[in-house]
């Protein structure tokens, strides 16, 4: 994290510029996606892309205070499930539920995280892999109302259409939202204190900053967002069943913060940009298709040790050298 | 009391206690792994499930002896251990992401290979002994009795060699305190490629016995790495005897909660139980401080 800091300090006005410009470029990029892309199958594939960013994105969010949720896969699945059920056997509107779905989560994020604030570390992450364990085998009992492990189907769309082209650009909105919230608590008093909190908790409860209170606010505001991408993955894919939660997503979630870069904001969407959409390029491959993921995680795990984000900084530390060896002579 | 209760009390201990020692073995090599080099090695299900599959193949598709299909496969799985150290573990020394980002690279690459060459999904390895124990009315397969004694046998054999030769004391040693085991002229690598191989070695017989009591299928790793993370947490990680007590434990609920319930219920009433003993004792039942 100290690299982190001495990066926001030396960021001048003019990389500020750029910054935004890039930025600009790229949201432009993503707004004409669908007119590059006429087939739904890679239309398809951007929108799940953008779900599990926001997935990512909160998981990382939780991280910083140095807990590791292993739940936050069924975290997913329960906001899926919740809007699920309530469009379908309810009959609310999709756009309610999917709030609702993303305060539910919320609600039994900030439930369980009292308790399992007394957990550090390694225990932390157990147990939440237990609970996430443990509420996915709740939903799939609950028989009639989620189906069971056939899964649940026929769920209210947010459209009225076949095509996809609404969900992308109603969801590119949400995930840019999202990920503008997540960024500004993150650079407020709340994230440096969650920050300090993942480095000593000693030191920063002796500094006046409530342990309990920023575990369980970190909690809170990642299952509030993991509950709104499950409540659109559930009311835009339609089907729903547990295999697409269980303990695996999360490992898999924690591998797109961890390749992306777990010091970088940026570190989620990236990795799961590269994870989810580069494998599915070769999913001609069939079966042979998750050999390219898993070669994708030690290429990047044994050249980058902090993510892909760090490749610019490491090109422009090897152009430096570069330059500077050339002065020399 | 009826026959019948007392055939199902005398199988369910003796399920109770091939399942403890089958999950002790598997706990106990990931313990080593933790305490000597600070990792947890999420990929250790997929090792047991390698292990199942060498001594299947060794029995059935090559054709040797059960026994010989065994050791081969932990002589195999063991110097697939030393590799792990080298060049997956060792680089990564501590740090926690990036080791669950390894193994999980190493665990789609075994199981995939795996699921892709087995054409067919659920295998058997023929019985290592066969025959029937009779005492009075109840009847007790002999495979289950060896299986119990091998897994007893070879915890013994553990305990012996950490507390007991030179090589356990290095590890001890390194466990307590890296760098003060460094100045003491220790070689930590040696150290660790030896706690691997140990751990590769248990996982690989645990999972070629299992391949015979139970049956094998690619994802075979994955519910046992669930049970194996119970045990550990609720022992308290790091903790030997806190695996033998939790190994117990779990071992028991496992094969006493089926009776009444069903598989995912049991699954859900477990997790249940080891969660609200963590929050009275944050630290497992044996725990000491976690290093992290």
């Amino acid at each position: 994290m100290g690299s982190m800091i001495a990066a926001r300090d030396s960021s001048s006005r003019r990389k500020n510029y750029t910054q935004i410009i890039l930025y600009g470029i790229l949201i432009c990029f993503l707004l004409f996606i669908p007119l590059f892309f006429q087939s739904p199958y890679v239309l398809h594939l951007f929108i799940l892309t953008l779900v599990y960013i926001i997935a990512a994105a909160s998981m990382r969010f939780i991280m910083t205070s140095g807990q590791i949720p292993l739940a936050h896969a069924a975290f997913l699945g329960l906001g899926a499930y919740v809007s699920a059920v309530l469009s379908k056997h309810v009959g609310l509107s999709p756009w309610l539920s999917l709030f609702i779905a993303a305060f539910v989560a919320m609600g039994v994020g900030i439930f369980i995280s009292f308790p399992f604030a007394r957990l550090k570390a390694f225990y932390y992450a157990m147990v939440s892999l237990f609970f996430g364990v443990g509420l996915l085998q709740a939903i799939e009992s609950l028989g009639k109302l989620t189906g069971g492990l056939a899964g649940i189907t026929a769920i209210p769309t947010l459209f009225n259409t076949a095509s996809k082209v609404p969900y992308y650009y109603c969801f590119l909105a949400l995930t840019l939202v999202s990920l503008v919230i997540l960024y500004r608590f993150e650079v407020s008093r709340i994230g440096w204190n969650l920050k300090a909190i993942d480095q000593s908790y000693l030191v920063s409860s002796s500094v006046g900053i409530s342990e309990v209170k920023y575990r369980v606010l970190a909690v809170a505001i990642g299952c509030f967002f993991v509950g709104l991408a499950g409540g659109m993955y559930a009311n835009y894919n339609v089907t729903l069943s547990p295999s697409s939660f269980d303990s695996s997503v999360t490992l898999w979630m924690i591998i797109y913060v961890t390749i992306g870069g777990m010091n970088n904001f940026s570190g989620p969407i990236i990795g799961t940009a590269v994870l989810f959409l580069i494998p599915q390029y070769f999913s001609g491959l069939k079966q042979y298709a998750p050999f390219i993921s898993a070669a994708i995680l030690f290429l990047v795990i044994f050249m980058f040790r902090n993510g892909l984000v760090c490749i610019p900084g490491l090109l422009m530390a090897f152009y430096k050298r570069k330059k500077s060896t050339s002065k020399s002579r | 009391m009826a026959e019948s209760t007392i055939l199902l009390i005398v199988a369910t201990i003796v399920n109770a206690l091939v399942l403890s020692s089958m999950y002790i073995l598997l706990a106990l090599g990931f313990t080593f792994l933790f305490n000597i080099m600070g990792i947890l090695n999420f990929a250790h299900g997929v090792i047991y499930m390698i292990g199942a599959y060498i001594c299947f193949y060794m029995a059935t598709v090559v054709g040797i002896n059960q026994w010989l299909a065994l050791l081969i496969s932990v002589a195999v799985v063991g110097l697939f251990g030393i590799f792990m150290e080298r060049f997956i573990f060792r680089p990564f020394f501590g740090n926690i992401n990036s080791i669950i980002v390894v193994c999980i690279g190493l665990i789609t690459v075994l199981v995939n290979a795996v699921a892709i060459s087995q054409p067919y999904n659920v295998q058997v390895t023929p019985a290592f002994v066969q025959g029937i124990l009779k005492v009075g009315i109840v009847s007790l397969s002999w495979q289950r009795i060896v299986f119990f004694l091998i897994g007893v046998s070879l915890l013994i054999l553990v305990l012996l060699f950490i507390n007991k030769t030179k090589q356990g004391l290095q590890m001890r040693a390194v466990a307590q305190d890296l760098e003060g085991a460094i100045l003491q002229g220790i070689n930590v690598h040696f150290v660790s490629a030896l706690a691997c191989v140990i751990a590769c070695a248990l996982a690989a017989t645990a999972g070629s016995l299992m391949g015979s009591y139970l049956s094998l299928t690619p994802y075979m790793g994955n519910d046992i790495m669930i049970k194996v993370l119970e045990i550990l947490v609720l022992g308290g990680i790091g903790s030997i005897n806190g695996v033998l007590f939790a190994g117990l434990i779990v071992g028991t609920l496992d094969a006493v909660l089926p009776i009444w319930l069903s598989g995912t219920a049991t699954q859900a009433i477990m997790m249940l139980i080891i969660i609200v003993i963590l929050l009275f004792k944050p630290q497992g039942l044996f725990g000491k401080e976690v290093r992290a």
